[in-house]
């Protein structure tokens, strides 16, 4: 780790005065800061800044630094955000994550956390070992030369299912931007990871009513049952009247550089019959367009696979994910 | 006998101070900073900045380095102390270690020392330098590691196979695994007017004595090495550590305590890791499932010194009866970090690989799986005269089917909503084996005892063992008994290694509450004492003479003296002339695979086993359901990727998995009780390693039950199943 | 050949920093700051860099030694203590930002007395070494205190290689049906 200076606004107008790097829960600036993987000079803890609060009245509202465990105990919380966390990490690190962090976390590229190896997205123009080495974890959707590294967000994959937006606050002023789009992909510039500007806080998540996303869930498919980052996941919610679904809600995650949707096969599911065979062939098009590694084919039928098995949960009765 | 663990409390309160935990006044910090690179030499290494940097006290380099002399014992032979040389065998070596006045200096240091290095090619796959293959040489039993049995006028194993009527074979292979002890190897060393003193979790107080001793060319009597406790071993703390040798050597060159710790990542290359293995295994048997040829060709890797051989092929000399067997052991050396004893070393990956084999048999003669091996089981080790002292394991089968409701099982398994299901078994083995051992047994005035050994405890219960069987061979409550280990003062055994400890600790303290017992019945009787002149006999703490008694504390106290001290020695012995000594299990196991997404989960878990005497039933059962979590883990979720360069691509606990509460179900441990005197005086065979042998193809063996798909390596993960699914 | 092997630094997130290496440049300036904790009831006061971790103030600065350091990466649960009363990682925790009181393993137990939790570890022998015992326990009386409904996933930020886990789960399982019947 690198020496540096640490200050502690209490406003939002003092963190935005200051310079610095945001510190929120820590898990991932702390992790890579002993790495020596970022490196900031000044750091700013905003951990007394009042960015706090779920608000469930239109929608949902939740302040950046509401912690991850918080939020998905909330009852107001719809199930595949509420899953999504509760699959995250592990309790303790819940207990400490922000949601506004949780959407900034890094990617668990093996390269990127390796401060002795070349990678485009830690140094632009290094490398990437990746594309020939231990790819099996990278992704096969929004790739480019220069990284396939896998966005390790759980929550993120749902919030962009439901059309989540960030509020963005620098000394300027405020934004708000749809979270579909403030993520980037990597192409010739994977160092940016995503549309913020220097100095710039996520200060809320701001997800559009939806009432039908009372029907929702979040399936991650992973080596081990727990404390572990998807190997593919998938966010859906069903809007079904008559045995017939009217609306579909699908993103996946750990599979893309980015939290991925899918509207292709939202739109293959729309006014589709609620069966298994009508959700194979919905999930048909999940894959288009993905480019695997020698390492990591296999996410392409999983991919498949995975949004079929969610959206089959979800139209059972008895969800069938738990334990045997 | 069942007995809460004696150091439970200080465990659950915080107050178990482990190596790392000890706090010196004065005391420095050392950090290591390993290679990134497997093969070369280093041609120059620019510390000026580290030297610089606040609070470094010293940077130590091959081109500066701390003098330390390579220790070697008959059963470890040598062990490797860093930088002495400028040649790096493997990614993540050790070659350099800063001394700061924190830690964080001393950490943040290190990463500001620059390294130039002249690189060559690495060799780093096992399958990719077969050609390099070499014999392994013998095993540590004297065993030949390739040999071949044939009955009466057959000609090779070949012609044996050709003439069995149904005959199954295959590939199988294991990873590299790290022993991922929760404890990183740490030390703390400090020097004064008695010499060294050495807190650092090891397995032996008395091993880490004589490699330090050796390698700083001091006498052992100026060594004091300190491991009351220890986190985690699993034959991963045999040799000192890299640690311990460089704070002990820092603390005598800057005359103060030294800390260090390795990393977690540098746990993975800079101690040792169990070897990848690949083996193939044919297997031949008559139509009713009679085995008629068994042959299993092992390849392992090796660090370039060949430090280790793990000994797959041994696991087919034990299991089975087969007039016609060859096996053969051959060993791979590479640029990888080094090699090393991991529990149940040989067992665990060759008995993946044979009761894999024997499942695949099963099916091939649709015969039941238990049948089959019921059908084969040995009575001795292939080519030895020697049968085995005492198995049940046709008990273990039976009464593990019975609980396990094996009966219910069918040939392709059965679904559940969207779960196949499928059960497994697998024959566990392990060999009973005892080391040498010494133990001092000290009665004190106060009516308890003291039983001392320079072992260690790293989680077996060894030391709630010494208490039980202290207590039983001095005829008293354990409340009495002082259990002591971890210490180099204390005699020499009780090495936490091989699944040994409590037949030789306990044989021991046989001899030494003997010894002892006898010394205080002559002082009792002898001229001017309480019993001067009278027969004395000794019970329950009491020494009863003419019509009286006394506490043995009463006697002593009456004598003058505050303590009577014994030692007793036990080491193997004639026995082993006689018999053969083994311990048998049956493991099972469901597990169920998602029919979309392949995930396997385990559902239920069994294991009966055939261990002699079991001394501690609450402990040993722990300690069994850790071993087949082990298997399980095997199965499905460890592994080290060992990149072609060298480095490793999982090399922390983020991307080598251990399983996690979530991954494991209820586990069932059942005892086929039948003391094994004829090993030692206790019965007890040990439990420290067969519970992980077997496992892994119980686990691999219901995934083919439940879904039809042949798995010949581990872990199993997702993508091995995903295409076998149904759509 | 020669080669001098490159250390990829150092980038912020965005914008990029200029590449620099990491090897041969000179550490930066150290700034100590003034801190006050509440550690399992005392007050603690510290003059530490910025940098430093709760778990090595705890450990190494305050001697408080229950939290332990199995992987400082966030990755393995043996250092998990409470902050405010809820469990984290005292690894990925910069001392320097915590505000509110600090519960270690350390601090659990009344005198002699145990906590409930700590004596159900004892009688289901739910440890073998006992490295990761400590994260484990502040765990699990967050298990208990929170009545979660799946006491194996809350678990499981906690890794045990001795594999105590059946053990750790009938542990909190005591707990709970003594909390029932009370």
């Amino acid at each position: 780790m690198q020496s540096f200076e640490l200050t502690a606004p209490t406003t939002v107008d003092d963190a935005l005065a200051g310079a610095g790097t945001f510190l929120a829960g820590g898990t991932t600036l702390v992790d890579l800061m002993k790495l020596d993987v970022l490196t900031p000079r000044h750091v700013q803890d905003i951990n007394a800044v009042p960015l706090r609060g779920i608000d469930t009245t239109d929608g949902l509202r939740l302040g950046a630094l509401e912690r991850m465990s918080d939020v998905a105990r909330h009852p107001g919380v719809y199930p595949m955000i509420s899953r999504a966390l509760l699959q995250s990490a592990s309790q303790q690190l819940r207990n400490m994550a922000s949601m506004g962090g949780n959407l900034l976390q890094r990617t668990r590229c093996t390269y990127f956390r390796d401060v002795s190896m070349p990678c485009n997205r830690r140094v632009p123009g290094s490398g990437c070992p990746a594309r020939s080495g231990a790819g099996r974890m990278h992704a096969v959707l929004g790739t480019s030369e220069a990284c396939v590294a896998t966005h390790p967000s759980d929550v993120a994959v749902a919030l962009v299912a439901l059309d989540a937006q960030v509020s963005l606050a620098d000394a300027a002023g405020t934004r708000t931007v749809p979270l579909l789009d403030f993520y980037r992909l990597p192409g010739d510039t994977p160092h940016v990871e995503n549309d913020l500007r220097p100095g710039e806080l996520i200060t809320e998540i701001v997800v559009p009513r939806l009432d039908w996303a009372a029907n929702s869930t979040y399936v991650k498919v992973r080596d081990r049952q727990s404390y572990e980052f998807a190997l593919c996941s998938a966010a859906v919610a069903l809007d079904v009247r008559d045995a017939r679904v009217v609306d579909a809600r699908v993103a996946v995650g750990g599979v893309a550089t980015v939290p991925w949707r899918l509207t292709a096969v939202e739109e293959a599911l729309r006014g589709a019959p609620v069966t298994e065979e009508a959700f194979q062939e919905a999930a048909g098009v999940a894959a288009e367009g993905a480019t695997p590694l020698s390492a990591n084919g296999f996410k392409v039928p999983l991919l498949r696979r995975t949004v079929v098995r969610a959206l089959c949960e979800l139209t059972q009765d008895e969800p069938s994910g738990s334990r045997g | 006998m069942t007995t809460t663990r004696i150091d439970a409390p200080l465990k659950v309160t915080g107050r178990a101070r482990y190596g790392s935990d000890h706090n010196l006044p004065g005391m420095l910090y050392g950090h290591v900073m390993t290679s990134t690179i497997a093969n070369g030499e280093i041609v120059a290494m620019d510390v000026a900045a580290a030297q610089a940097a606040p609070g470094v006290v010293a940077v130590y380099t091959p081109f500066d380095p701390l003098t330390l002399r390579t220790p070697t014992t008959p059963m470890l032979g040598d062990t490797w102390v860093p930088l002495q040389d400028r040649t790096v065998t493997h990614y993540g070596q050790p070659v350099a270690f800063v001394v700061a006045e924190t830690y964080e200096q001393a950490r943040d240091a290190s990463a500001l020392v620059e390294v130039s290095y002249d690189e060559r090619p690495a060799r780093t796959s096992l399958a990719g330098n077969l050609e390099l293959a070499e014999d392994a040489p013998p095993g540590l039993d004297g065993e030949p590691s390739s040999s071949v049995v044939l009955a009466e006028g057959v000609e090779s194993i070949e012609d044996a196979l050709a003439s069995s009527p149904v005959v199954v074979g295959g590939r199988y292979s294991t990873p590299t695994q790290n022993h991922a002890a929760m404890e990183p190897h740490s030390a703390v060393a400090h020097w004064d007017a008695d010499g060294l003193t050495v807190y650092s979790g090891n397995q032996g107080a008395f091993v880490q004595q004589a490699d330090l001793a050796a390698a700083l060319e001091v006498d052992p009597s100026a060594v004091h090495t300190v491991n009351p406790f220890v986190g985690g071993a699993f034959g991963g703390k045999g040799r000192t550590s890299v640690p311990a040798f460089l704070a002990a050597a820092a603390s005598r060159a800057l005359g103060r305590p030294v800390k260090a710790a390795l990393s977690r990542e540098q746990v993975f290359t800079a101690t040792a890791n169990r070897p990848e293995t690949l083996q193939e295994i044919t297997l031949g048997a008559d139509r009713d499932g009679t085995l008629i040829a068994v042959r299993h060709d092992s390849w392992c890797s090796a660090d370039t010194d060949r430090s280790f051989v793990e000994p797959t092929s041994a696991t087919s000399r034990v299991a089975y009866r087969t007039p016609n067997l060859a096996v053969s052991q051959k060993v791979v050396p590479l640029h990888i970090p080094r090699t090393t004893f991991m529990r149940a070393p040989g067992e665990a990956p060759g008995s993946f690989a044979l009761e894999s084999a024997m499942d695949e048999l099963a099916v091939a003669l649709d015969m039941d799986p238990i049948e089959l091996r019921l059908r084969n089981g040995s009575l001795g080790p292939a080519g030895s005269d020697l049968q085995w002292s005492s198995k049940y394991l046709d008990d273990c089968y039976r009464i593990g089917a019975e609980h396990f409701g094996w009966s219910s099982r069918t040939p392709t398994g059965r679904r559940e909503g969207d779960w196949l299901v499928g059960m497994g078994t697998a024959t566990a083995m392990f060999p009973a084996l005892r080391f040498p051992t010494t133990t001092e047994i000290t009665l004190q005035a106060d009516d308890t005892a003291l039983v001392s050994v320079g072992g260690s405890d790293p989680g077996t219960g060894l030391l709630t063992v010494m208490a039980l069987l202290g207590a039983e061979a001095l005829d008293l409550g354990p409340e009495r008994i002082t259990p002591r280990l971890g210490l180099s003062a204390y005699p020499p055994g009780g090495m936490s290694g091989g699944s040994t400890a409590t037949a030789s600790v306990g044989s021991a303290i046989v001899a030494a509450a003997s010894a002892v017992l006898e010394e205080l019945q002559s002082l009792a009787s002898a001229p001017d004492a309480p019993f001067a002149g009278q027969d004395v006999t000794y019970a329950d703490g009491r020494v009863l003479g003419g019509g009286r008694s006394m506490t043995f504390g009463e006697l002593l106290s009456a004598l003058g003296r505050d303590t009577i001290s014994a030692i007793g020695s036990a080491a193997p012995g004639e026995e082993m002339t006689k018999h053969s000594f083994s311990s048998f299990g049956a493991q099972f196991c469901e597990v169920r695979v998602h029919r979309w997404t392949g995930d396997v989960r385990v559902s239920r878990m069994l294991g009966v086993f055939d261990a002699g005497r079991i001394v501690n039933d609450q402990a040993a059962r722990s300690q069994l359901k850790g071993g087949m979590i082990w298997g399980v883990s095997a199965a499905l979720h460890e592994g080290l990727e060992i990149e072609d360069d060298g480095r490793l691509a999982n090399g922390d606990l983020a991307g080598y998995l251990l399983p996690v509460n979530a991954d494991i179900p209820e586990i069932d441990v059942q005892f086929v009780q039948h003391p094994d005197t004829l090993h030692n005086p206790v019965g007890a065979r040990g439990i420290g390693e067969i519970g992980v042998v077997g496992m892994a193809a119980a686990v691999a063996n219901a995934v083919y039950n439940a879904t039809g798909v042949r798995v010949r390596h581990t872990p199993i993960t997702i993508e091995d199943l995903l295409e076998g699914l149904p759509s | 050949m020669i080669i001098r092997f490159p250390v990829y630094g150092l980038t912020s997130q965005h914008p990029p920093m200029p590449h620099h290496r990491l090897g041969g440049h000179a550490a930066r300036k150290r700034i100590p700051v003034d801190i006050s904790l509440e550690v399992n009831g005392r007050t603690e006061n510290l003059d530490v860099e910025p940098g430093v971790t709760l778990l090595d103030a705890l450990r190494e600065r305050l001697d408080v030694t229950g939290p332990k350091k199995g992987c400082d990466r966030g990755q393995c649960g043996a250092c998990t203590v409470h902050v405010g009363g809820r469990p984290v990682l005292s690894c990925l925790t910069l001392v320097a930002t915590v505000r509110e009181p600090v519960t270690t393993v350390d601090g659990l137990a009344t005198g002699d007395a145990l906590h409930p939790v700590q004596q159900a570890f004892v009688d289901q022998d739910a440890l073998q070494c006992g490295f990761c015992t400590s994260g484990q326990i502040m765990s699990a009386v967050a298990a208990v205190e929170q009545d979660v409904d799946d006491v194996r996933e809350f678990m499981s930020g906690n890794l045990c290689r001795c594999s105590a886990y059946p053990n750790i789960v009938a542990a909190i399982e005591q707990v709970r049906r003594a909390d029932a019947v009370v």
